[in-house]
């Protein structure tokens, strides 16, 4: 149908070449929808099928004039140092390594992109980076997910007494900033009989717990499987990795927050600062996803501890709680204390209407 | 010309109707729900390369089965310390109470669970054979298997203990499963667990707030 045809008046917004009709429900053409993937093979957006190199990752995408140039002059003055240094006669070896370094860094791509030999790169060069700048040596580690394994999480409100060793046992494991106080876990004291209605929870108490008349209840990240944060993330720097696990790449994060606002749980905190760990208190058993130092300006949250739940601990809090409210383990297996859990007691999940999916079960005794 | 939009019509009807079929099935929702997801993935589960043996370190652990559940728990015996308590107490408990010479032993046990019409020392201890435990029909029961006397009254705690809703694992959510027994984290004598303040306070979180 011409325009000469057309009955109505439509406002021309730019997007002269109309829509070519979609062949599936959903109505849109491409990406969106999972079910077009087999066909749309040149998609611009990180994360598709076609392996792009960081140099590519970071130029070869749409953007105005203002980021890219943002983006020219961040890489130019890495670039810059790098030549300096390089150059320079006077500065020593190690100044050129780190230069070196940071050059590689800048450039590297999305670390879900990467290949294994890369992820070993990219972590080789983190851990010699921080030896250069600390003289310590850390482990980091940049383990994929195992086959057969969902991880899931199962929390018992009758047994939680309030305690908090979940709390410090997780900041201790997983490196959160400590001037700003971030904590990923919240407990949340409810009155008994009234719901659980956190408008008038107090997750910031201090006094003797269990208080008369109250129970406790946790929230973190739940790792859902139909993550809302990880749809929005414009750049594809938060994703579901295929154990289940939500995971951040740091190095990608651009600090917009979008995530945070799709998260219905509150379960992301933002690094208005630079991060902070006193260099004795640092975990130095670390995974890219996980617990690795961040940086000013990017989003975190709990990771099940992936550091620790891909090797086969349990996470922090779990170890951590001395009251057995917290189990955790694979759902996959159906021999798995969680999936007793799950088949066995009256379950149920925080906002469980909107569809997220959160691995992240409540139960009663 | 009419019959070109007339073809056209139907075509695009025809897809509407399809794609009415066809709902939009993304990557990652492939199921419905996650539960769904869980039962179908789980079928051909093949087990993993990560166990939990690598984990329970140091502690001795054994083999119990109670019902459909087999799996471990620490050992007791050698983690007592004065174990055995017939190094100590050569004669029964009815010997030593006719004895004019009994040394108090124990003062510093007081017993905090249930009251006294439900439980005394030999509720639990066997006064014949100090180094063992007794049920509430006089059967003997080891020091390794405490949890079989704790489950003569708290039944419900058991069925939950066994499944893995109730304590906790030892390390690892992998499998040999190794869960800690009754005594692990209750101390029998005092089984409850007490008030105490909660480990931190966060300052900035009060003073972003206030």
């Amino acid at each position: 149908m011409g325009d000469s045809t057309k009955k109505w008046f439509s406002l021309n917004l730019g997007n002269s070449n109309t829509k070519p009709s979609g062949s599936c429900g959903c109505g849109n053409p491409s990406g969106g929808c999972g079910s077009h993937n087999s066909e749309n093979a040149d998609v611009n957006a990180i994360g598709e099928e076609r392996h792009k190199d960081g140099f590519e990752q970071v130029f070869d995408v749409k953007m105005d004039r203002r980021s890219a140039f943002k983006k020219l002059t961040a890489s130019l003055m890495v670039g810059a140092g790098a030549v300096t240094t390089s150059c320079s006669v006077i500065v020593g070896e190690e100044t050129k390594e780190k230069a070196q370094i940071d050059w590689e860094e800048q450039f590297k791509g999305n670390y879900k992109l990467m290949s294994d030999e890369e992820k070993n790169g990219t972590v080789d060069r983190l851990v010699r980076s921080y030896q250069l700048r600390t003289g310590k040596t850390i482990s980091l580690s940049s383990k994929n997910a195992e086959e057969d394994v969902l991880f899931g999480y199962a929390f018992n409100i009758s047994k939680c007494q309030g305690y908090m060793d979940c709390v410090t046992a997780c900041v201790e494991e997983n490196n959160q900033d400590r001037s700003s106080q971030m904590e990923y876990i919240r407990i949340h004291e409810m009155k008994d009989g009234k719901g659980f209605n956190f408008n008038e929870a107090d997750d910031n108490y201090y006094h003797e717990v269990p208080a008369e008349g109250h129970f406790y209840m946790g929230t973190q990240c739940f790792h859902c499987d139909n993550p809302p944060c990880v749809e929005v993330c414009p750049v594809q720097a938060t994703w579901r990795e295929d154990d289940g696990l939500v995971v951040v790449d740091y190095d990608w994060c651009v600090g917009c927050r979008y995530c945070m606002a799709a998260c219905p749980y509150d379960g992301r905190r933002f690094n208005w600062s630079t991060p902070e760990v006193p260099e004795e208190e640092v975990n130095k058993n670390q995974h890219y996803l996980g617990n690795r130092m961040r940086k000013k300006g990017v989003v975190e949250k709990c990771t099940f501890c992936v550091q620790r739940s891909r090797a086969g601990k349990n996470p922090a809090c779990v170890e951590a709680c001395p009251t057995g409210a917290r189990i955790f383990g694979n759902l996959l297996d159906p021999d798995s204390t969680i999936r007793w859990v799950l088949e066995n007691k009256k379950v149920f999940r925080l906002k469980e209407d909107l569809g997220t999916e959160p691995k992240f079960w409540y139960f009663m005794d | 010309m009419k019959d070109k939009y007339h073809i056209l019509y139907t075509l695009s009807g025809l897809f509407l109707v399809a794609s009415f079929f066809s709902s939009c099935k993304h990557q990652e929702h492939e199921y419905h729900s996650i539960t769904d997801k869980i039962e179908a993935e789980s079928k051909n589960y093949q087990g993993t390369s990560i166990s939990s043996e690598d984990f329970i370190g140091d502690i001795k652990t054994l083999e119990i089965s109670e019902g459909a559940h087999t799996f471990l728990i620490p050992e007791r015996k050698s983690q007592i310390k004065s174990y055995a308590c017939t190094e100590c107490h050569s004669k029964s408990l009815a010997q030593m109470q006719n004895g004019n010479e009994a040394k108090k032993a124990h003062w510093d046990l007081r017993l905090n669970h249930a009251d006294a019409n439900t439980m005394n020392c030999v509720t639990c201890h066997d006064g014949s054979s100090m180094d063992n435990l007794t049920s509430l029909t006089g059967n003997t029961l080891g020091f390794n298997h405490s949890y079989q006397l704790c489950a003569q009254c708290h039944t419900s705690q058991f069925d939950d203990w066994k499944g893995g809703a109730h304590g906790k694992k030892i390390a690892s959510w992998a499998p040999p499963r190794a869960s800690m027994t009754c005594v692990n984290c209750h101390n029998p004598h005092n089984p409850g667990f007490k008030s105490r303040w909660p480990a931190r306070f966060n300052t900035q979180t009060e003073k972003e707030r206030r």
